[in-house]
């Protein structure tokens, strides 16, 4: 006799190839998702206010999640899709816990669904978390990790922290072409 | 899942094999076979292949027959499935907001509070130790639905389960109310629904302090209530999130507050403008350089953040739980038709008092 399976069918999500990359930033709109947590703010300040210096000519556009939890919401997934179809690129902040991690995710992959490539930006430990929730969801959606610990919001710590390394390291995975997994049509898991 | 046989597999293989996939709680499990879950499906009148709630990221289906096999893993009974049933419901609704709750790093446990005829059918404890092991019911049921959201939403620890300490109540924290000792309506009714209903609820704190008044007395129960609380314990009703946290209150100290005529409503009241915490770092906000920061603000933002319920045994020792980032939601039991033959074949009694014969 057999054993009946207490786990979920869940073998089946299909990965949808990424959006494109932009092929530089300058001149482009960026946009900063800022996905509720404390600490987005002051990190995306700190690398909008990188990206100003490096980009003269590029600008910005902010989505501010009021709380965390909006983001299930349909009203509030239809809103960001809006606002990212207005913009070239984007960064969303931040992956630093268990939930603001998924739900960035969840954020970033809306980005996606709306044509614009997204990148999320995450606390090292979160990485795991981060990649689990983009696959389960459909995408193997691009992040970069910050050496900026969770829960941080001191802007000028922060502005210390995110240093032209992580810059650089932002700014690639921004610009990068895809690679044939990111490209690749729709496979099962 | 690949095909196991009973015969060829020992007990052992079948554990490590469950363990290896992710499927258990650590501990070992009874291993799902067709004929347990089959036995497991007598509790309940559903399809085994109707979908009891939704789950995790995707919404990832958990059927009646899924269910099972986590009850049967877990140890329960197939008379415990309408508990579970509703259990589930409770999950899948999304004011539990067990969908942030189980993954955050607050390590966050779910809390079950059973009320109604069911405690006492299933043997449900509510008195000395309810929260803590020995009950099989208590304890199962509790399992079953932690690994049963597990299972289903595909979470584990370290990767979308992200808890930084954990929590060892996660999966084994319920108890029945006390109703029977209780001064005041029971819970459930508090919530909404009938006396006569049996109703299990679910919220999602992270912590619990357990702790006595100096005196025993009426004030000095309320005042513990407040003295007690860690300043981290704060809470606000709300749309988005609903932060609450629940006094648990043994039988002797609620009896000291029904003799001051408080009813539930009362107490909460009495709480939410009595608690304040300090707030002792010097901080200014931007654009009120002239205005002196508050030296304590408000704990609670309202009545419906602090809840009430009376569980426990002789003895002047309380709990609170909080703050829970989760519900609560409360879902009503629903019985099979064959309930009562059900009951007759399967129970387990207590026999555990060693007195029995000598003060008769």
């Amino acid at each position: 006799m057999g054993l009946v399976t207490p786990g979920s069918d869940t073998d089946d999500v299909e990965q949808r190839p990424l959006v494109p990359r932009v092929d530089t930033l300058a001149g482009k709109t960026i946009g900063l998702y800022d996905n509720g947590k404390p600490a987005a703010e002051p990190l995306l300040t700190a690398v909008q206010e990188k990206l100003e210096a490096r980009y003269p000519d590029a600008t910005f556009s902010w989505y501010h999640v009021e709380h965390l939890n909006q983001i299930k919401n349909d009203d509030e997934q239809d809103a960001v899709v809006e606002w990212a179809e207005g913009v070239d690129t984007a960064i969303g902040a931040i992956g630093d816990c268990g939930s603001c991690t998924k739900f960035l995710a969840w954020g970033v992959e809306l980005i996606e669904d709306a044509g614009t490539p997204g990148v999320g930006l995450i606390d090292e430990g979160f990485e795991l978390d981060y990649q689990s929730n983009a696959i389960e969801r459909g995408r193997p959606l691009r992040y970069k990790k910050t050496p900026v610990r969770c829960e941080t919001t001191d802007l000028e710590r922060v502005r210390e922290e995110v240093s032209e390394d992580v810059m650089d390291g932002i700014e690639d995975e921004l610009t990068r072409p895809l690679n044939d997994k990111e490209r690749a049509e729709p496979v099962a898991q | 899942m690949p095909e196991q046989s009973q015969d060829e597999q020992s007990l052992a293989e079948i554990n490590k094999s469950l363990y290896r996939e992710g499927m258990t709680d650590g501990l070992p499990v009874i291993p799902p076979t067709e004929e347990r879950v089959e036995e497991m499906l007598l509790g309940t009148d559903k399809s085994p292949d109707h979908v009891v709630g939704r789950l995790g990221n995707n919404e990832n289906a958990l059927t009646v027959e899924r269910l099972a096999a986590n009850a049967v893993m877990a140890g329960c009974l197939p008379t415990y499935m309408p508990v579970l049933e509703a259990g589930v419901r409770a999950l899948a609704d999304p004011d539990s907001n067990s969908i942030q709750f189980s993954v955050s790093t607050g390590s966050w446990a779910y809390q079950w509070i059973v009320n109604g005829p069911v405690r006492e059918m299933l043997g449900i404890e509510t008195g000395s130790g309810a929260f803590g092991p020995s009950f099989h019911a208590n304890q199962t049921i509790a399992r079953a639905l932690g690994m049963a959201y597990r299972n289903t939403a595909k979470i584990y620890p370290g990767e979308k389960d992200m808890g930084v300490m954990g929590n060892p109540a996660k999966f084994s924290m319920l108890a029945g109310e006390n109703e029977e000792a209780s001064p005041w309506e029971p819970y459930h009714v508090t919530h909404g629904y009938d006396e006569d209903d049996s109703t299990i609820s679910l919220a999602g704190p992270n912590s619990w302090v357990q702790w006595l008044p100096s005196e025993n007395t009426g004030e000095h129960v309320l005042r513990g209530m407040i003295e007690n609380t860690p300043s981290s314990m704060r809470a606000s009703s709300g749309e988005d999130l609903n932060v609450t946290i629940t006094h648990a209150i043994n039988p002797y100290n609620a009896e000291e507050l029904e003799k001051e005529n408080l009813s539930k409503q009362e107490i909460k009241e009495y709480i939410v403008e009595n608690s304040y915490y300090k707030t002792n770092e010097y901080t200014r906000t931007f654009g009120d350089e002239e205005k002196v920061p508050p030296r304590q603000v408000q704990q609670y933002a309202d009545t419906d953040a602090v809840k009430v319920t009376t569980i426990g045994g002789p003895g002047r020792v309380n709990a609170i739980f909080g703050s829970s980032i989760g519900g609560p939601v409360t879902k009503k039991i629903e019985f099979p038709d064959n309930w009562e033959s059900l009951l007759e074949e399967y129970s387990i009694e207590e026999n555990w008092v060693p007195t029995e014969g000598f003060y008769d």
